[in-house]
């Protein structure tokens, strides 16, 4: 996948192995510096990424099983849980316009 | 927040650990402990903390169990250890542990508030270093 535009990014998984840590804090995180751009945010286990996400950020260590897991979805990965570059970047991107690459 | 999310009776102030595994282990007894989880749950956080460290900044981490060890949750919890002489978190030096047990979303406004916290480094350090329960619980509920 070549990467999505910023206007076609509607929803945004944050996924981890069990869901309940770093990517709930990860999620909270992001809600509030999307606040008001109706970029819905979740978290859900890399397992069950649900289709309709665009957008899909997990720890670069989870990048092969979240791949394997949603075939074909943007993947944003990251190295640490707060104040990730790549994250910021993702944040000004939707709130700037531009593309984010797959 | 929910009523024994964090129970006063799992925050420990003055723990010690020789590493990382053993102040796992005292998070996950802290849990068992206040009934939150079965036993095996503590060797999913061991296995879990393997894959990924759960360092989160701020000399703080966030251990908790794997997807496939939600059956051994008994109720969604949360435990807070301090280990004032510090740990060795695979080259992090961590002062203290947020224990996460979950099966469902309860523990989410907490770990929202722990983010803010902790972007915020003069209420991190406030965090790191309270002596009391009392200031914890205060600072953690929202």
């Amino acid at each position: 996948m070549a990467g999505i535009d910023s206007t076609d990014i509607h929803k945004i998984i944050v996924a981890c192995d069990a869901g309940m840590g770093s990517s709930v804090m990860l999620a909270s995180q992001l809600k509030k510096q999307l606040k008001g751009t109706g970029v819905i945010v979740e978290h859900t286990p890399v397992n069950s990424i649900p289709d309709d996400a665009d957008v899909v950020l997990c720890h670069a260590g989870l990048a092969a099983r979240a791949k394997a897991a949603a075939p074909g979805k943007v993947l944003v990965p990251f190295q640490i849980f707060l104040g990730d570059p790549a994250v910021t970047r993702l944040v000004n991107t939707i709130k700037n316009g531009g593309t984010v690459d797959a | 927040m929910r009523d024994g999310l964090l129970d006063p009776r799992a925050v420990l102030l003055h723990e010690s650990a020789a590493d990382r595994a053993a102040a796992i282990r005292r998070c996950g007894r802290a849990l068992a402990d206040v009934g939150a989880v079965a036993e095996p749950y503590v060797e999913a956080m061991l296995e879990r903390e393997r894959s990924i460290s759960t360092y989160v900044g701020e000399g703080v981490a966030i251990p908790h169990g794997t997807n496939a060890s939600k059956d051994d949750v008994l109720r969604d919890a949360i435990c807070v250890v301090r280990f004032p002489a510090g740990v060795d978190w695979d080259g992090e030096h961590v002062t203290l542990c947020v224990g996460i047990a979950a099966k469902n979303d309860g523990h989410v406004p907490l770990l929202a508030a722990l983010a803010e916290i902790l972007l915020d480094p003069e209420r991190a350090r406030a965090l790191r270093e309270a002596t009391k329960v009392s200031q914890v619980m205060k600072e953690l509920t929202v």
